[in-house]
């Protein structure tokens, strides 16, 4: 669905490069996740892959189409939410829908259905300037999907939302993927990462240090970790412990050993955790 | 795409019915329509409009015909009729050997006396070339101060239109939404023309309103759109470019603004300077189609005269676009 190689691109033209070198693959009806921290390229990255930013330097499709050359009409296929919401606020939230449909060749979503599904139903016939800026990403976020898109493109598609709401869109992610939308999503919050992407891309001051499954990673990268709780002089304690290393490994041994233990599981590493060992970068 | 240039300026106006600054852009026509009307007399109200009998005497009619607007009624009695109309009328009837002139009472002075004036003319067979051309202005042609203010409206609503589309355009740029447009299937070609209806319509409908309301309705239609839609093109530009280099509705306006100046300095030279300094106001697009807005509305103008101005307009404003495209690409990224 998605093809891009060596892709380079500098705002300023003065060597300077926001993404660099970038290569990678997206297959049809996968969610890949661009992880990375704030400024590591992956809005940059997102726009070129749409035609908002001027292709300087890689060879990219998008959907069948060379970026080089874009035809309208590759936007029928795909849809796009913003990082930052971007509705007209002198329209109400209905006729931002209605007027955005009108501008598709392909048969679109009605907007009811999409304001149902945002959870905006009731806020219909209220202009977009009195939403909030929960309301206004809903909205784009609502937006994007109207076209039936079959490559779905979302920058940052939960960040800033309250997690109830964050839940629920990431519930309409993983639906829309089942009908086999296929979708790209950037992100610096290894939660979604995690949680929606078959594969993710870990991108580094305009750089990808690798790709792979969450999964694949924390297989390779992460020790297995033991979280034990246990009572010790009468008062309770948590440790985090490794079954690889040595010290720990003895450690865990000592406190089964002294100290009545109350529960012990083993724990995964986090992709952040992975990320940090992989770029020596935090995700913030 | 006219469907989709037909929706994004369907958005538009809906939008622009919502705020106040655009919708007194789009009023503005009747109001100043209206304040002329106020301020100068209606263009019937100074014509001389005379009623006389139908074959009683060709010649007189001939002669009265070069100075005023003349209808002809079958007898005394329908030229009676016709003079208490409520409309400034004057009969000219046969008394004898001599004419009276027969008013309602309610008819402008000068045009009464013009009427009394242009009978004793003919009796004492003054030709037209021996009249002085102060009388064939208050015959013939319309109040001056009138047809300035209608002109200088026209040449207003036209920068009204350029300031809309650029109101248009920040709007979309305010609250982020060209991106949007961006990631529809719409060109950027559709895009700017789907911006710049509004831009064209508010110049014809304002001109229409105006030159209604202020009663000049024997004007050559054709022509004035012509040259209404040429100079129109000038503020298409300038809306276009306004919108896409500013991030705010002040500094679009603002920015607009500067345009009146050239405006103003064509109208001053055409009304008030003498003809050697003329060609020092050529290169203003307004200076053309102020002329030719002055032609047509004063009646009379040529085709080849409006033709003329239009070219003249058309190739001002190419030697903008060309300066200005390479800005309205880039201010579309
Ligand atoms: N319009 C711009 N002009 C110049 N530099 C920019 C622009 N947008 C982003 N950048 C720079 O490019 C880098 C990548 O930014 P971005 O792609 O937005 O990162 P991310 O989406 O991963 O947070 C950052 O260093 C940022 O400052
Ligand atoms: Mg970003």
């Amino acid at each position: 669905m998605i093809k891009v190689n060596n892709l380079y691109h500098s705002y300023n033209k003065d060597g300077k490069f926001a993404v660099k070198d970038v290569s990678f693959e997206v297959k049809d009806g996968e969610i890949f996740g661009f992880l990375g921290p704030s400024g590591a390229g992956k809005s940059t990255t997102q726009n070129i892959l749409t035609g908002l930013l001027q292709l300087q330097k890689g060879d990219v499709t998008v959907a069948g189409y060379d970026i080089k050359k874009i035809s309208n009409k590759m936007f029928n296929k795909i849809g796009m939410s913003f990082e930052e919401s971007n509705v007209y606020s002198k329209m109400t939230a209905k006729e931002n829908l209605d007027f955005y449909r009108k501008l598709f060749d392909v048969e679109t979503r009605e907007p009811e259905e999409l304001l149902k599904l945002v959870g905006l139903r009731d806020k219909a016939n209220v202009r977009a300037g009195e939403f909030s800026k929960g309301m206004k990403h809903r909205l784009t976020f609502a937006r994007s999907m109207i076209n039936n898109p079959s490559l779905w493109f979302l920058d940052e598609p939960t960040t800033g939302l309250d997690p109830a709401i964050a839940s629920e869109i990431k519930d309409i992610i993983k639906a829309e993927n089942k009908k086999g939308v296929t979708i790209f999503l950037t992100t610096h919050n290894m939660y979604i990462a995690d949680e929606l992407c078959e594969r993710v891309a870990f991108i580094v001051d305009g750089e990808i240090k690798l790709i792979d499954s969450p999964k694949n990673l924390k297989l390779q990268y992460g020790d297995k970790l033991v979280e034990v709780e246990y009572i010790k002089d009468g008062e309770p304690n948590k440790e985090t412990l490794s079954t690889i290393q040595e010290d720990d490994i003895k450690y865990l041994q000592d406190i089964i050993g002294k100290y009545e233990v109350q529960t012990m599981h083993t724990k995964e590493a986090t992709l952040e955790e992975i990320f940090i060992k992989v770029t020596g970068r935090g995700l913030v | 795409m006219i469907k989709k240039i037909g929706t994004l300026f369907l958005r538009d106006l809906k939008v622009n019915k919502r705020d106040f600054l655009a919708m007194y852009i789009i009023i503005f026509p009747v109001l100043f329509a209206l304040g002329i009307n106020l301020l100068a007399p209606s263009i019937n109200d100074t014509t001389v409009n005379l009623a006389l009998i139908e074959g009683e005497n060709p010649d007189q009619v001939t002669y009265l015909e070069d100075f005023a607007r003349v209808e002809m009624f079958k007898d005394v009695e329908a030229v009676e009729k016709r003079v208490a109309k409520r409309d400034n009328i004057i009969g000219v009837l046969p008394d004898g050997d001599d004419y009276y002139v027969l008013q309602q009472g309610n008819e402008a002075e000068g045009v009464v006396d013009f009427a009394k004036l242009l009978v004793t003319f003919y009796e004492q067979d003054v030709q037209l070339e021996n009249t002085n051309a102060e009388i064939i202005e208050l015959g013939r042609t319309v109040p001056p101060l009138k047809k300035l203010l209608v002109n200088i409206a026209i040449l207003f609503t036209s920068v009204l239109g350029g300031m809309l589309i650029a109101l248009n355009i920040v709007e979309d740029k305010v609250d982020r939404t060209i991106r949007a447009i961006h990631l529809s299937p719409v060109s950027r070609k559709a895009y700017i023309l789907g911006k710049s209806v509004i831009g064209v319509l508010l110049p014809i409908y304002g001109t229409a309103v105006l030159v209604w309301i202020t009663g000049f309705n024997d004007i050559n239609v054709g022509q004035m759109m012509v040259i209404v839609l040429v100079s129109t093109i000038l503020s298409l530009l300038v809306g276009l470019i306004e919108g896409l280099n500013n991030d705010d509705v002040i500094n679009a306006a603002a920015n607009i603004k500067i345009l009146f100046l050239p405006m103003a300095a064509a109208i001053v030279a055409v009304e008030l300077l003498g003809d050697k300094w003329q060609k020092f106001f050529y290169w203003i697009p307004f200076y053309w189609a102020y002329k030719g807005n002055d032609a047509v509305l004063a009646g009379g103008a040529t085709w080849q005269q409006i033709l003329l101005y239009s070219v003249i307009v058309l190739g001002l404003s190419s030697v903008v676009y060309v300066y200005l495209a390479p800005k309205i690409r880039k201010g579309l990224e």
